[in-house]
């Protein structure tokens, strides 16, 4: 079990005597029980830090947002940024940093262990609550405690825990600075990929139908991308930000230039787009699941990364944010590699 | 006109509506009447547990809270084709005009909030230039909507912006649920009309019915709500602390995605491309898409140079263009506290705070 006070003790120790730069953890949000992202650079403000079932965000996306506000102010800081990292996120900062995005001294890593537990699926919680409206979320044991203004509802962890979380094969955060909470790995509540394979036991023309209808109802707010901390590309194949435009650049040029992606949320246009970020995603996703946490209209983006997760780990043996010596899906060559898509 | 529908006869009414003999859109006249006889009739869904606007299939279900996105969609779909082009060498460049359908979409279940939000969409697309496109659309538009018995949502704020739970601007009828029954009233003639296409299905409400509509009212505006605290102050609050670093900092979160503005009632900025489908000869479509002002090359400039480069400009930008900008333009705040951009926000930036912070900012 977690002492929340523990954290927010080393969050002020460490912006007091300069150790870290920078805290990103949870605070309590300002709509109902939600936890947000907290940027915390005062010592006296790091009693606001909450850890509970609703800090779903992947915090380490904000070590990219950092680096990139950084190089574009122009500024070097000294001392590393200290980040509270689930299981999932500390492997997203593993693969940013096999990577090379940023050195290993510049993230100071407070593990938080997700004891077997982990956040809530909102979706799967309003219906169990009969219109009320939490205001906080704890948790406790096997159980998540939600409060209502009728009182505590106490609900089972398994019930209304994200699918993510109920697959997750490493809820510790091997790497880490600091670890708070015990190691509970192998507590996994399902199978690992079960909601994928629930899926996939449909036939191709059910399969067919569903995901034509995730893709209809895709708008491309490209909230996926945009939560995602392995999309950091300055350049989205979406975007078309750095096309280069000069005073010499024609009217056909701008006209004709490469456009993989139209910005028409069109089925064909939504495919091309979720399937290109699968496939950057393969070997990098750690299955934090925050795409489809985002996602608001229910796309299920999370089967996507699965299904390229399995793959991987299937035909190379992959384990996605394993170690930051371990090798890279797509740049590591094995001799055990299976070639026989190569013969 | 007031009337009292029971709700087993709301499918009756759905009928009557999509098999109405003549046409009563807004500014219809004799010729478009003889194309467009039927109403389309739209209703709330729980599609892939979402509220969604659904073909009504001759049910009107009525118990959705709010719907994910707003109605805006109808006046002005996220992709809308302006015409096509064709150029064989040598000839004249081929344009044709795609115009919208002549068909009328009766939207029902449409929240007070999302009514709101029409008003102000039709300023943005009427006022000094008309859009032919949004406003060939709108003409055919109905909205039927259903009055807030208690706030549909927990980050709800209407009260804060002008509104009301039991508002009825924007709509052409207001609905409002009385257990069993409906209270229903027509608030324009084409309300009335679509009243009287059910013709008997509706019987006069009696004084008990009035006597629980306005407890029903008085009830729904009670219940508490979300709150900001001056929105009268807040164009001038806003215009004073554009510089403010208080958007830095409450935008730090911001991961600048879409959903805020794709979900709102009244967020209108768009994007205009040409979508090419063939290179020889070249053909293709001129295609207006929904923009978004929190996308990073949203006002990007072809120099390379953006005016509203980071998160923080560019929360700015939304929430001064709600309640500032527009209100300096139109008198109005453009926000109609629907909610939707705080709820479904992955980060959890809220504008209720956020107006708020920056209201009570001094300095």
């Amino acid at each position: 079990m977690i002492n929340i006070q523990d954290i927010r003790d080393t969050a002020r120790d460490m912006l007091a005597k300069g150790e870290a730069r920078m805290v990103i953890g949870y605070r309590r949000g300002t709509r109902g029980m939600l936890a947000e992202p907290a940027f915390i650079t005062d010592p006296a403000q790091a009693d606001d830090l909450v850890w509970d079932p609703t800090c779903f965000n992947n915090l380490s996306l904000y070590l990219v947002h950092d680096k990139k506000f950084l190089a574009h102010m122009r500024e070097n800081p000294k001392g590393p940024v200290a980040v509270v990292a689930k299981g999932c996120d500390a492997r997203s900062i593993v693969v940013l940093l096999q990577e090379h995005y940023f050195k290993r001294e510049d993230v100071y890593i407070l593990g938080v262990s997700c004891e077997g537990a982990g956040v809530v699926d909102e979706r799967k919680l309003a219906p169990l609550l009969n219109g009320e409206r939490p205001s906080a979320a704890a948790f406790d044991g096997d159980d998540f405690v939600f409060t209502t203004a009728a009182g505590e509802k106490r609900l089972a962890a398994r019930e209304v825990m994200a699918d993510r979380c109920l697959e997750c094969r490493a809820p510790y955060p091997k790497e880490h600075n600091l670890v708070f909470g015990e190691d509970k790995t192998g507590r996994q509540l399902e199978a690992p990929f079960a909601a994928l394979e629930r899926f996939e036991a449909q036939d191709a023309g059910q399969r067919w139908d569903a995901w034509s209808q995730h893709f209809d109802r895709c708008m491309r707010c490209f909230a996926c991308r945009s939560v995602c901390p392995m999309c950091y590309c300055d350049e989205c194949v979406v975007d078309s930000i750095t096309f280069p435009v000069t005073a010499g650049t024609t009217a056909e040029e701008k006209a004709t230039r490469i456009k993989w992606i139209e910005r028409s949320a069109t089925r064909s246009e939504n495919i091309t787009y979720l399937m290109t970020r699968a496939m950057h995603l393969a070997g990098r996703c750690t299955d934090c699941g925050e795409c489809e946490r985002a996602c608001p209209v229910n796309v299920p983006i999370r089967m996507l990364n699965n299904k390229m997760e399995r793959e991987a780990r299937e035909k190379f043996g992959f384990e996605p944010g394993a170690s930051i010596g371990g090798p890279s899906l797509v740049a590591t060559f094995l001799d055990s590699d299976p070639g026989q898509f190569i013969r | 006109m007031e009337k009292i529908l029971d709700k087993k006869q709301i499918d009756g009414w759905v009928a009557a509506l999509t098999e109405h003999p003549q046409g009563v859109g807004r500014g219809c006249n004799a010729a478009e009447a003889a194309t467009t006889t039927l109403w389309e009739v739209h209703t709330p869904a729980l599609d892939e547990g979402i509220w969604t606007y659904q073909p009504a299939n001759g049910t009107a279900r009525l118990d959705h809270p709010n719907t994910k996105q707003s109605p805006k969609e109808f006046a002005f779909p996220q992709r809308e084709i302006f015409f096509s082009f064709e150029q064989i060498k040598g000839e004249a460049p081929r344009l044709t005009q795609i115009v919208p359908k002549e068909q009328r979409h009766a939207v029902f279940g449409v929240r007070p909030c999302d009514g709101r939000g029409v008003p102000r969409m039709d300023k943005v697309f009427t006022d000094h230039i008309e859009d032919k496109y949004y406003t060939s659309r709108r003409k055919n538009i109905a909205y039927v909507g259903l009055a807030c018995n208690k706030p549909p949502s927990p980050n709800c704020f209407c009260l804060s912006v002008g509104g009301s739970p039991v508002s009825s601007d924007g709509l052409d009828v207001q609905m409002t649920d009385l257990g069993d029954r409906y209270f229903v009233k027509a608030i324009t003639e084409t309300g009335k009309a679509m009243m009287a296409a059910g013709g008997k299905l509706f019987a006069d409400p009696s004084a008990a019915d009035q006597k629980l509509l306005k407890k029903t009212h008085d009830d729904a505006v009670a219940y508490p709500q979300r709150k900001i605290n001056d929105p009268d102050g807040a164009p001038a609050k806003l215009r004073a602390n554009f510089d403010s670093p208080l958007w830095q900092e409450m935008a730090q979160a911001c991961i600048g995605c879409g959903i805020c503005t794709f979900l709102c009632p009244t967020c209108h900025c768009f994007d205009i491309n040409d979508e090419v489908h063939n290179k020889a000869p070249l053909s293709g479509q001129r295609v207006r898409t929904w923009d978004n002002c929190q996308f990073p090359d949203f006002t990007m400039h072809s120099s390379g140079h953006n005016p509203r480069e980071g998160t923080g400009a560019r929360l700015r930008q939304r929430v001064n263009h709600k309640f500032q900008y527009f209100h300096e333009n139109f008198g109005m705040h453009q926000c109609t506290g629907c909610g939707r951009c705080v709820s479904e926000c992955p980060v959890g930036i809220d504008i209720v705070t956020v107006v708020n912070k920056v209201t009570e900012h001094v300095g």
